[in-house]
């Protein structure tokens, strides 16, 4: 008798602490929706009316467009030039993101499987520029670009974009290709291998993830930037989205349409290239945050 | 011999290339703005060396200190409402949930847009008129709480500081999640084996492990919102009547409207030191309430 009472009060119990949390886990949902929902939102409320027309997108703000008007595409595309600075964008961060990962890979390598005097020096030196507060830079660096005679060229960006990049970049592959055990080289010196032989054939290849999430870093982080492109580069046919879709606001501050035309257009690849590699950037963007 | 000789150049020869366009484009850059931090020059004419006149009157200008102001709130609202909400998220993150990955997708996409992307949608959404916030409020019959968010100098920070702690949410909920994700499951068994619910849990024992992590968190967050520049060039330039002007958006103006280099390299300086500081002393704080 009082066994059989047991099992139904632990059943009932059982069921009720079921009840409990599935109710929990609904309040859980609920928030993480609104999360999710403030946070997507803006972008996705930005994404639908740049394919309304102007009077649509007066009255109904919230709703899918009654149809898809790609005017607000033509006309961002005609006044905003956007052509060039696609062009240009992808120019300098291809360019960039290619030469930071190479070099910032050669010193990686010394850095990391070398013992030699100034070792420890040069590397925290690398590191230190992750300290530097980027606008603290912005008139030294107009003025040392124009000294130099660069400014307003093809090739201006790249010069701060990859100096700025090198620290993160350098911090990564070396804690990286430290990991790697000893004996590799030392069977390749046996074979007869060169340093930079045994950095391209074998170094390099083995560091292949990290390589991906400093190229992702880079790539990113090169097709963001502001600041740099706003001091050193005045010519439109120079600029780059950022930079652009910018001064574009500026100019055409009622064009609503156009403008969100314009921001849907510099979006879509980066969103395209997230969801793409979400893992890896992931890893890249918060590699930075957990050097302490 | 031959060999070490020959691994000294190539050592030379390897770190040459990076060295070289760091210490000219970011080492250098730094050095200088102290040498014309202490000088006066309108950047084409002959520069005159004025001492620490720079550092006085930047001191003494009221538009400085504003800016300073609006920096700190930044930093306040980076820090009192990037971190928390972040975490918050996190640990319901971390309890497994079907879909969960969803949502920490859609919780890091603001951190990989550009800032000028973000900033023109915010300026948008913020906007006097069709803006979605005004609309949203009049579709619910709260019409008369409609603002000009950004106009206003009554709203225009708190707009800005909105679209900051939203930006950057996702990338602290990503920290927060892979330290989470390392705290042992057996340590957290053995406290709800004691009888200890999750609140307890959650206070005594997980954050308490990642306390190293929201310590690092917090520094970022000092660290990046004090850089907050692009953002707020893009939404309100500063205004209205400097409401939202940051310091290094009052360095710009000064150095690229005023033309006065010496005087914005005095400022470039002062936001050096100053992040350095703010960083140095968090961590001792912090450091040390942890121990």
């Amino acid at each position: 008798m009082d066994t059989t009472v047991g099992t139904n009060s632990q059943t009932y119990s059982k069921s009720k602490v079921k009840k409990k949390r599935n109710k929990k886990n609904t309040i859980i949902y609920i928030i993480l929706t609104l999360f999710a929902i403030v946070n997507a939102y803006p972008i996705v409320w930005m994404v639908i009316n740049s394919f309304k027309s102007e009077q649509e997108f007066a009255v109904n703000q919230f709703g899918f467009p009654s149809e898809f008007v790609l005017e607000n595409y033509v006309s961002a595309w005609n006044t905003a030039n956007f052509g060039v600075l696609f062009k240009n964008s992808i120019f300098i961060c291809l360019a960039a993101t290619l030469i930071t990962v190479f070099i910032g890979a050669l010193a990686s390598y010394f850095l990391a499987r070398f013992s030699f005097k100034m070792n420890k020096i040069v590397y925290t030196l690398f590191l230190f520029g992750m300290l530097i507060p980027i606008h603290a830079t912005l008139v030294p660096m107009f003025i040392l670009i124009r000294n130099l005679g660069l400014l307003n060229s093809s090739v201006t960006l790249l010069f701060p974009y990859i100096a700025f990049n090198l620290p993160i970049t350098i911090f990564i592959l070396t804690s990286f290709m430290k990991a790697f055990p000893k004996d590799i080289e030392e069977s390749a010196i046996m074979d007869g291998c060169g340093i930079f032989r045994i950095f391209w054939s074998i170094i390099l290849p083995m560091s292949r993830p990290a390589l991906a999430t400093v190229v992702i870093l880079n790539f990113i982080n090169n097709w963001n930037e502001f600041s740099f492109a706003l001091v050193l580069i005045n010519d439109p046919n120079l600029q780059t989205l950022p930079l652009g879709l910018a001064s574009f606001a500026g100019q055409f501050t009622t064009d609503y349409g156009a403008q969100m035309a314009g921001l849907t257009m510099t979006l879509v690849p980066i969103l395209a290239f997230y969801l793409l590699l979400e893992k890896e950037i992931v890893k890249g963007m918060t590699a930075g945050a957990v050097k302490g | 011999m031959h060999l070490a000789k020959n691994k000294q150049m190539a050592i030379t020869f390897g770190l040459f290339p990076a060295l070289l366009i760091y210490m000219i484009f970011a080492i250098y850059p730094i050095l200088q703005s102290f040498y014309y931090s202490f000088m006066e020059w309108d950047g084409f004419s002959d520069m005159t060396y004025v001492g620490l006149s720079n550092f006085k009157e930047l001191f003494q200008d009221p538009l400085f200190w504003n800016s300073a102001k609006n920096n700190i709130y930044v930093v306040l609202a980076s820090v009192l409402g990037q971190v928390p909400i972040a975490l918050f998220i996190a640990l319901l993150l971390n309890r497994k949930l079907k879909g969960s990955k969803i949502f920490r997708t859609i919780g890091f996409m603001p951190v990989v847009l550009s800032t000028v992307v973000i900033s023109l949608t915010w300026s948008l959404i913020y906007n006097s008129q069709d803006g979605m916030i005004n609309e949203l409020l009049r579709a619910v019959g709260l019409g008369a709480l409609a603002q000009n968010w950004l106009g206003d100098t009554q709203w225009s920070m708190i707009a800005v500081c909105v679209t900051v702690v939203w930006q950057f949410v996702g990338l602290y909920l990503i920290i927060f999640l892979a330290a989470l994700q390392n705290v042992p499951e057996e340590v957290l068994e053995a406290a709800r084996m004691d009888g200890a619910n999750e609140w307890t849990t959650t206070w005594k024992i997980t954050i308490p492990m990642i306390w190293e992590t929201i310590l690092v968190a917090i520094i970022l967050c000092i660290a990046g919102s004090l850089r907050t520049f692009d953002l707020i060039y893009v939404m309100t330039h500063g205004g209205p009547s400097h409401s939202t002007d940051v310091m290094a958006l009052y360095m710009f103006n000064e150095t690229f409207s005023n033309l006065q280099y010496g005087y914005g390299s005095a400022v470039s300086v002062v936001i050096f030191f100053f992040s350095l500081l703010l960083i140095f002393i968090v961590t001792k704080l912090l450091g040390r309430k942890m121990i």
